[in-house]
């Protein structure tokens, strides 16, 4: 394991100074992985093995014991998640009203599957289940706004604004 | 603890409080099914399967019993029709989810689901199958690991975590896709411990050693005493057609719980390995031949009468073995100091400690020492001093987790190196201490006890004998904590906490390793433990407990037996003339008058110095384990006629005379002493491999051949020798051991009175470490987990696991000079060199480089000196 966890040090470039700060501010905390984690996420985007490696050693708490920690809570992520997050709802009333046209309108135009993000870290796609929009669906939402009563060309349209957000 | 008297399926039972259900129907006889429950672990209650119906206070209800603790008055129901039909379906939804691939699984047999099954009587469930169909993940040579067959009951994450501190496994994901592996489902990076096969109730875990070699039915199981470090684990040997196929533990038997290390699990291939030596070899023309026994032990008795004739039998050194039993041993020496006539035998360790042994009779007589190492687990406060508990003996580690985890034991580790001790405990005092400083440590504790008064003065005063002396030295020493701190770079806080802990928190359990046996001034640093301890046991009300580490499984009783120049059997001085009295009359002859050997001269100096002409070495490779690689070897050329009894062809039996074949642990009977000095007995498993003997019947056929009446026939008779002669084992042949027990407590600590502590005093001197600008760094040696000498070293698993034997280099250190992980570098000393993979570590200090000596491939004694080695290290390009 050392080796690997050195050999990732010197690869990647990444600037630890923030977790730095946050695990000093969690020193000797009990029970503060899930806040660590969170904190780490929303500053570097995902949690990268790097960083895992060091709040493994700073917590004094295995890898695998973190990485169970945060491969059961979907809020974490250990892959790099796109600029914007495409949720397609998967739920009862969506599922009627053909979401599933929808997850290949999006599958087909950024050749992405299901919780993938697209090379250009433009998009993460994901299904998710209900969003309690059920009124207005299938409803996607993008980031945090909430599109609803789609269709796949509608989804076009909803998609172009985000690739050219300007015009 | 009070009692609660409960109902079990119309059985009265009473069961101690806190008890659960689940162990009250177990311990009584009743059956429950369960699969995650274990009762070494913290209760999950993941399985679903302990179901009961559980009445209380009139009200019916169903309890899992695993989770559900006694209650007084409570009646428990495990076998209505609502709990068979719950458990039932409960088995179809594991079932259908499990591949029903018995016929191919090494567990069939011993298989807790599929008992579970059978007692259940399922056949075919409801549900459709929904089963996995990953791979066996084998990326180690030890453990394989099957998710299919895992039905998520969680004991190996549990053993992982609270038996062995190591977490290298967990839960993964959640839901459906859930299964159990290491973090980005990286190779398997652990201890090795072997103990999630051992809890596993499926076919999940699988010990690769016995793959397809045997189903469980086959074997035949025998308990013995493991053979690799001084704990003494009970192991249970598996063996098919007089061959041991693997190793098993028995959670009911032993000091050890069940928990084995990887070498006691895995590391048995050595046994039935083909390069066992299986016919006795004499030099002939410069090249070792087979011939019989009848031929090389006429030979040897001709050299040895010989030698005898024209120089005396003080030209004969023997070297008695920290590996075989108290039987050989004692005999061993017996043979040594009658028929040969000498008292020039050693053994390795003590060589290496000299003072030890004196030291540890001190203990003892001051009720210092440890009745067992089982004392451990009651402890408030556990303090390991240079002690590497999880390399040297990872057992012990599962007995401290155990205290740490349900007492909440106090952890306090002092050692140079930054050592691993991992535990539920994330807040133990590490005091990291600069090298060579550790007395001034162990005396600044004192001071600080004596200054603030921690213990009760009054009390230490009156029971030891000279504590007036002890107090007049601390107030003149001029190094108080400050000053103490400085020269140890240990913080003051820590100290002080330290030493509050010891002197104020009950029981205390202290673990006196070999970084400190093993240092140059060995002797001042356990003075001043000792003293240490006699300050807290005189003025506390609680006891201390010591335990000195010993390295291998008979280190103890090698020493015990006599097998030391300076002390016959039982640590009886020879230079005292009663002693040598009662000795030569139970033996019925004189003693050698000869003790030639002192503090600085050991067998190997005389050697070296011509006044030895022949070695008898018994089950030791000294060539490799003699700390001072060149000495010994110029010593065995110097030496005319050497004879070595061993199972393997060692680098010393290589250079011998005559080689005789000796059986392992596994093929004889007798008596090992782990270093908590407790006797645990061996049972025969195998038939002798080969031509091979047993070291007590090579050494008893050759003392016959040379016209004495050794009329041994088993080691039980040598027992019953040792238990007349040797004080400290007087009683042992009456006791359980000799029935059909396993263990055996010496009674020496009940038997002679206490003696009055009497403060041995040590200066606070710092070890003597030479600098140099041409040899910068300082060498380390120590215990490897993985590996532990020629044992190990044949065994084919354990040397794919770790091929290797690293250079541990301080990582600040090793960017100076640019050295990455395993990167090739040579180390050289005044003495040798030798190349070695680099480890860049944060786990030895600065200026210190660290190489295991338990690689018996890697000749590190070579570059060694009496002290600490000067060496340089260099990239090799």
């Amino acid at each position: 394991m050392g080796k690997a966890k050195k050999q990732s040090l010197q690869d990647e470039t990444v600037d630890l100074s923030m977790a730095e700060k946050i695990l000093v501010h969690y020193k000797d905390v009990d029970g503060c992985l899930i806040p660590v984690l969170q904190k780490i996420q929303n500053e570097y985007g995902y949690l990268r093995e790097t960083i895992i490696n060091l709040v493994s050693e700073r917590l004094n708490m295995s890898v695998s014991e973190i990485i169970g920690v945060a491969t059961f809570y979907s809020q974490f992520h250990l892959k790099p998640r796109g600029k914007h997050i495409i949720k397609v709802c998967c739920g009862t009333a969506c599922h009627v009203k053909n979401a599933k046209s929808l997850s290949a309108k999006i599958v087909g135009r950024l050749k992405i599957n299901a919780n993938e993000t697209t090379e250009d870290r433009m998009f993460t796609f994901e299904e998710v289940s209900c969003l309690g929009a059920c009124g207005i669906a299938p409803v996607v939402v993008v980031d945090k706004d909430v599109h609803g009563t789609l269709s796949p060309d509608k989804l076009e349209d909803v998609l172009d604004r985000y690739v050219k957000p300007a015009a | 603890m009070s009692d609660i008297n409960l109902k079990i399926d119309g059985k009265n039972l009473t069961v101690p409080k806190g008890t659960n259900i689940f162990m009250a129907a177990k311990n009584n006889g009743i059956y429950i099914p369960g699969l995650c429950y274990h009762p070494k672990l913290t209760q999950y209650g993941g399985c679903r399967l302990c179901m009961v119906e559980v009445t209380e206070r009139g009200k019916t209800r169903h309890r899992f019993s695993c989770a559900q603790p006694v209650s007084e008055g409570i009646e428990v129901k495990t076998k209505t029709s609502e709990v068979e039909k719950y458990t039932k379906s409960v088995m179809e939804y594991l079932l259908a989810h499990h591949p029903l691939d018995c016929p191919t699984c090494d567990k069939s047999g011993e298989c807790g689901l599929q008992d579970v099954t059978h007692d259940l009587k399922l056949s075919a469930g409801r549900f459709k199958t929904a089963r996995l169909d990953e791979p066996m993940k084998r990326d180690n040579p030890l453990l394989e690991y099957n998710t299919n067959r895992c039905i998520l009951c969680g004991r190996c994450v549990k053993v992982c975590k609270e038996i062995e501190g190591v977490s290298a496994i967990d839960y993964q994901n959640r839901g459906f896709k859930t299964v159990i592996g290491t973090a980005f489902n990286k190779p398997l990076d652990c201890s090795f411990c072997g103990g999630c096969v051992s809890v596993c109730p499926t076919g999940s875990w699988q010990d690769r050693t016995l793959k397809f070699r045997a189903r469980p039915w086959e074997l035949k199981k025998t308990p013995t005493i493991c053979t690799y470090c001084a704990v003494g684990c009970t192991v249970v040997i598996n063996s098919k057609k007089n061959q041991v196929m693997r190793i098993t533990s028995d959670d009911d038997l032993g000091i050890n719980e069940g928990n084995l290390c990887v070498k006691g699990k895995f590391g048995h291939e050595f046994i039935n390995s083909s390069r066992r030596v299986e016919t006795p070899l004499i030099r002939k023309i410069g090249i070792l031949c087979p011939a019989s026994w009848e031929e090389a032990l006429d030979y040897v008795s001709k050299k040895f009468s010989e030698i005898m004739d024209e120089h005396g039998g003080k030209a004969i050194g023997g070297i008695g073995s920290e590996k075989c039993t108290n039987e050989d041993n004692y005999l061993f020496q017996k043979f040594c100091r009658t028929v040969l006539g000498t008292n020039n035998i050693d053994n390795i360790s003590n060589i290496k400690s000299p003072s030890l042994n004196r030291l540890i009779q001190v203990s003892i007589k001051n009720r210092i020492v440890a009745t067992s190492l089982e004392e451990i687990e009651k402890a408030d406060t556990l303090f390991f001093v240079g002690a590497d508990v999880t390399e040297a003996h990872p057992v012990v580690g599962s007995m401290a987790r155990k205290a740490i985890r349900l007492n909440k034991t106090k952890l306090i580790v002092a050692n140079a190196r930054n050592i691993e001790f991992n535990s539920v405990a994330r807040k133990d005092i590490r005091l990291n201490y600069n090298l060579g400083t550790q007395t001034i440590l162990i005396n600044t504790l004192i001071k600080i006890i004596v200054d603030e008064k921690l213990v009760d003065l009054g009390k230490v005063e009156s029971s030891t004998e000279n504590f007036k002396e002890l107090r007049s030295l601390l107030k003149a020493s001029d190094t108080g904590i400050r000053k103490a701190s400085k020269l140890t770079n240990v913080s003051e806080d820590a100290i002080k906490s330290t030493s509050d802990l010891l002197a104020k928190s009950g029981k205390c359990f202290i673990i006196c390793g070999k970084d400190i046996e093993e240092d140059p001034l060995a002797e001042d640093t356990i003075k001043a433990l000792l003293n240490l301890c006699a300050l807290i046991n005189a003025g506390g009300s609680d006891k201390v407990s010591l335990v000195f580490s010993r390295v291998n499984n008979n280190t103890q009783g090698v020493n015990d037996m006599g097998v030391v120049p300076d002390f016959l059997p039982g640590y009886l001085d020879i230079n005292d003339q009663s002693n040598r009295k009662t000795v030569e009359d139970s033996w019925g002859v004189k003693l050698s008058d000869d003790v030639s050997m002192k503090d600085t001269e050991d067998v190997f100096d005389l050697a070296s110095s011509g006044k030895i002409k022949a070695l008898y070495v018994m089950g030791e490779n000294p060539i490799v384990s003699y700390p001072n690689g060149k000495k010994v070897k110029d010593a065995f050329k110097k030496v005319g006629f050497v004879v070595v009894q061993d199972n393997f062809l060692t680098e010393t039996a290589q250079l011998a005379d005559v080689v005789l074949p000796t059986s392992t642990y596994v093929e004889k009977e007798g008596t090992f002493t782990n270093m908590g000095m407790t006797v645990q007995r061996l049972n025969k498993v195998i038939e002798q491999v080969g031509n091979s003997k047993p070291d007590w019947q090579i050494v008893c056929d050759l003392a016959k051949k040379m016209g004495y009446s050794y009329s041994y026939t088993s080691p039980k008779q040598i027992m019953d020798e040792v238990s007349k002669s040797v004080p400290i084992y007087e009683g042992i042949e009456n006791s359980d051991l000799a029935k059909e027990g396993f263990r055996w407590v010496s009674s020496v600590y009940n038997k002679s009175e206490p003696v009055k502590h009497r403060f041995e005093i040590s200066e606070s001197k710092l070890t003597d470490i030479k600098k140099s600008k041409e040899y910068p760094f300082v060498l380390l040696t120590g215990s490897s987990l993985r590996h532990q000498g020629t044992y190990s070293r044949n065994s084919s698993s354990l040397v794919s696991l770790a091929s290797e034997c690293f250079v541990e280099i301080n990582r600040n250190n090793a960017q100076k000079v640019n050295i990455a992980d395993g990167d090739m570098v040579k180390i050289e000393s005044a003495q040798d060199k030798i190349q070695l993979k680099a480890k860049t570590t944060n786990r030895v200090p600065e200026g210190a480089v660290f190489v295991s000596e338990d690689y018996e491939w890697v000749p590190i004694n070579n570059l060694r000196v009496n002290g600490y080695t000067n060496i340089k290290i260099s990239k090799v390009k």
